[in-house]
């Protein structure tokens, strides 16, 4: 008998493939790095008894809804909080860092990784003064019940998530010092069709905006963050209109006065684990890295599959629906499934998805980035965090000949951090892409461990062996 | 369009990145460096020691091996004395270590220049090299590397346990002492690869990179240039073949002949960046341990059979940090950031292979550096400078060349004319 089947991750993708599994009467094993289920989308507050009446009804259903279809089958799923994935060596294990912060090996038979996305950094001067947040960031405090950022807080980027946290911080009492979303109104009257599939959503997201009109929240469509200061706090944001190409136009830039500044430039897929893994990727029209699934989310390791956002940005829903296509190809590999039976479960998953899908085309098209942001950054903008590599320094190497991302990162030490480039990969092969006229400017392949160890993790591994 | 070439480097790893600043630096010679990087290049996944003595006498990641080599004798033995003969610790030849001390001695002056006339610092520093002795093994071990190195007392120091204690606070206490090797120091690898590259190129050197050579042009028993894959064709007077790992695929191009160059796997683990805890580099039966000019402690390096995979296994980097926490027991509270494999170029007696091969003229080889690269660097360029110019070299090339192996043609290739 092979092993339980592992999932990594706790949010929808990866909940919902569980649920799927024991409804067949298969056990999981089911790893998450937080120390609650539900994902960055559905994970609720940290604490009992916090009530977050400002999430709105919509998000309070939902949460209530997949937490308790989940603890209807919880005991068969063996849930390891606090459980940290940090590496994936060969086809058929994964080295995990547990609460003790000790290294264990946990191996599979089958593997469902859904671990989701993270924000895209966007460097641009003053990104890195305290105070100037990621907007998912943010929205995780105010989900977690304990945090509210300090007013007057201005939130930038594009999205729907632009609104729905300004709603969120407003309905908590946060005073909101504008939304300023990069794509110009017309663009996103153009998606209205597309995004009518999906009409409930559609809807929040008017009514979002109509909310915002009412309590006299600045709203400005093409219009993008330029600058960040302050004396080693925020206080002050400049932001001007962008072009179609999110080309600041700096003639007509205005400040805005902030302690806090939200920005929200969209996501990426969470990609360090299946890089590291060796399974197939490919780049999307973001020029982002994800990892490619088949029609049943298998990789190209068919007993590895994938779910959510990690094969490309789609959403919470989406999310449940390929984590439950995925559960239906382990159980049809396990032989729980005939091949029928699955086959006729999936489509009705599919035809959901595809809906979903539709409505999220629309919003990819009108998020879409611009590539001129890429000009921001002056020549002492720190574009590395990690290693705090500037603009200047990226320049020079450029002019020095450097062609691929592996060759900046040795002149430059760009990726070299903790982070291993997950906040400066995407400006610098931007600009190599720019400076070669290559869209293929090589990649880094993250290394073991995908997050920093405690060398005592390591103590009583490989010992018994 | 064919491109004309007075030398054409195929490689641009350590070595390949040194002949073409050795060779630019009179600017007479029109030179171009081709390079492609792939996965597990060793002088990117290098620990950057310039550990002259260390490696000739097998330490570094050569102990690694004895150490293995020692727990399967003792087995054999069942609990025996333990043997040591004059097979292990591996000491190379007397010309290797005058190759790895010419080199080492070019790279105080080497660093002033690249900074003074290039702008490029590859943070050469004088660290000695220690190897920290534990137990009775150790110890016989030490005293065999000193009993083959009469020449080189005055680059030898003994720590007892107190000297030790001192110099390297950080040193577990159950250490018994330390053999040190005075001249023995560190660079960082990559810096230093870039430094030749970007001097190279401030030279007036082409640098094409991301192409791959795929044919060597010859006329008769001549190389006469290279074909890439985005590139065109390269014409050239000379060839050279700095192709690390690979450049017995490319031998077999430019003269049907393979020279006896494998990939030899290196595991490798890198700390978080930590306030000074080491004053010089460190190598013990484990592992050894050199903190870099940033503040991160590298740790090798396994030795590994393994073709081309550049894959990290658990149970050897367990290995490893095992191996270093023994060391410097302060590590366990420290956080490792990242691991990584690279593929030495290892040849069948540890020796370099340089230099031009019977019978093929316009064709010249610099590979087969094994764990030495980043140290032998530097006299691979002046050698290579050397031998394209039909100079007198700094020292005999005899051991070096190609040649010392018995190698067979591998299956006639078609001859191309240019």
């Amino acid at each position: 008998m092979s092993p339980d089947p592992v999932i990594v991750g706790g949010g929808p993708a990866a909940i919902s493939a569980a649920i799927e599994l024991a409804q067949h009467g298969v056990r999981s094993t089911l790893l998450e790095e937080a120390s609650r289920l539900g994902g960055v989308v559905y994970r609720g507050p940290l604490r009992e008894g916090v009530e977050l009446d400002y999430l709105g009804e919509r998000y309070k259903d939902a949460l209530h809804k997949l937490h308790a279809e989940f603890a209807d089958i919880a005991h068969s799923v063996d849930v390891r909080l606090n459980h940290r994935v940090v590496g994936g060596q060969g086809e058929h294990s994964l080295q995990v860092l547990d609460p003790d912060e000790r290294l264990q090996e946990v191996g599979f038979g089958q593997l469902l990784l859904g671990a989701g996305c993270h924000e895209r950094s966007v460097p641009f001067p003053g990104w890195t003064i305290p105070g100037v947040i990621m907007l998912g960031g943010l929205q995780l405090q105010i989900k977690s019940g304990v945090v509210k950022p300090r007013g007057p807080t201005l939130i930038v980027g594009t999205g729907p998530l632009l609104m729905l946290v300004a709603c969120q911080l407003h309905a908590a009492g946060v005073e909101v010092a504008g939304v300023y979303e990069a794509c110009e109104f017309t663009r996103i009257a153009k998606e209205s069709l597309a995004l009518l599939n999906q009409p409930q959503l559609f809807l929040d997201g008017l009514s979002m905006l109509m909310y915002l009109k009412r309590h006299g929240v600045t709203v400005r469509y093409g219009w993008g963050v330029v600058q960040a200061r302050g004396d080693g706090e925020l206080s002050e944001v400049i932001v001007a209109p962008y072009s179609d190409t999110w080309q600041p136009d700096l003639s007509k830039a205005q400040p805005v006065m902030a302690r806090t500044l939200a920005v929200g430039y969209g996501f990426i897929p969470r990609t360090q684990l299946t890089q590291q893994m060796g399974l197939d990727h490919a780049y999307n029209v973001d020029g982002y890295l994800a990892v490619k699934a088949d029609t049943w989310q298998r990789s190209n390791q068919p007993h590895i599959h994938l779910a959510g956002d990690v094969t490309g940005m789609r959403g919470g829903e989406a999310a449940m629906l390929t984590g439950r296509i995925a559960a239906l190809s382990i159980l049809l590999q396990r032989g729980v499934l005939s091949e029928k039976q699955a086959r006729a479960q999936r489509r009705v998953y599919l035809s959901r998805l595809n809906t979903i899908v539709r409505f999220r085309g629309a919003i990819d098209r009108y998020t879409q980035r611009g590539t001129r942001q890429i000009e921001l950054p002056q020549a002492d903008t720190v574009v590395c965090r990690c290693e705090n590599v500037t603009r200047a320094d990226i320049d020079l190497a450029l002019s020095q000949g450097v062609q691929d991302m592996a060759s900046l990162k040795m002149r430059t030490r760009v990726s070299m951090g903790d982070c291993q480039g997950r906040m400066c990969v995407g400006y610098c092969s931007d600009r190599l892409r720019e400076s070669t006229g290559r869209q293929d400017v090589g990649w880094l392949r993250p290394r073991f461990p995908l997050e920093p160890v405690p060398f005592s993790a390591f103590t009583n591994a490989c010992k018994d062996a | 369009m064919i491109k004309t070439y007075d030398v054409v480097i195929a490689g641009g790893g350590v070595i390949g990145a040194s002949c073409a600043y050795h060779l630019s630096r009179r600017k007479d010679l029109k030179v171009a460096m081709i390079d492609c990087k792939r996965p597990g290049n060793a002088s990117r996944a290098s620990a950057g020691g310039l550990w002259a003595i260390g490696e000739s006498v097998g330490l570094g990641c050569g102990v690694i091996f004895f150490r293995m080599m020692s727990a399967e004798r003792k087995r054999e033995a069942q609990g025996t004395a333990v043997i040591v003969d004059s097979s292990t610790p591996h000491i190379l030849p007397e010309c290797f270590f005058d190759f790895a001390l010419q080199s080492n001695a070019l790279y105080p002056g080497l660093h002033q220049e690249m900074i003074e006339k290039h702008g490029m610092d590859f943070k050469f520093e004088r660290t000695g090299l220690k190897y920290v002795i534990y137990d009775d093994e150790d110890r016989l071990y030490a005293e065999h590397i000193v009993a083959n190195i009469p020449h080189l007392s005055d680059e030898v120091r003994w720590l007892d346990q107190a000297a030790l204690r001192e110099s390297e606070p950080s040193v577990s206490h159950d250490a018994l002492g330390a053999l040190e090797f005075l001249c023995d120091h560190q660079v960082s690898p990559f810096r230093l690869t870039d430094a030749y590259t970007e001097g190279a190129r401030q030279n007036g050197v082409d640098l094409y990179f991301n192409s791959n050579v795929t044919e060597v042009l010859r006329q008769g028993s001549k190389v006469v240039g290279v074909r890439t894959d985005n590139q065109g064709a390269f014409h050239c007077k000379t060839l050279i073949n700095a192709a690390g790992a690979w450049a017995a695929e490319l031998s077999v191009m430019a003269t049907d002949l393979s020279i006896p160059v494998a990939p030899v796997k290196g595991q490798i683990v890198l700390t978080e960046r930590m306030p000074k805890l080491l004053n010089g580099c460190l190598t013990t039966s484990d592992c050894y341990l050199a903190q870099k000019d940033n503040g991160e402690i590298l740790i090798g390096s396994t030795t590994e059979d393994k073709g081309f995979d550049v894959s990290t296994t658990f149970p050897e980097i367990a290995g490893l940090v095992q191996g270093a926490m023994r060391c410097i027991p302060e590590l366990k509270d420290v956080n490792l950031k990242r691991t990584w494999a690279g593929l030495r170029p290892g040849s069948p007696d540890e020796l370099p292979i340089l230099g031009p091969m019977a019978g093929v003229e316009g064709y010249l080889n610099a590979c087969g550096h094994f764990r030495t690269g980043i140290l032998t660097s530097a006299i691979t360029g002046v050698m290579l400078d050397a031998l394209v110019r039909d100079q007198p070299l700094p020292l005999d090339v005899t051991p070096f060349l190609a040649d010392r192996f018995n190698l067979q043609p591998v299956g006639l290739k078609k001859v191309i004319g240019a």
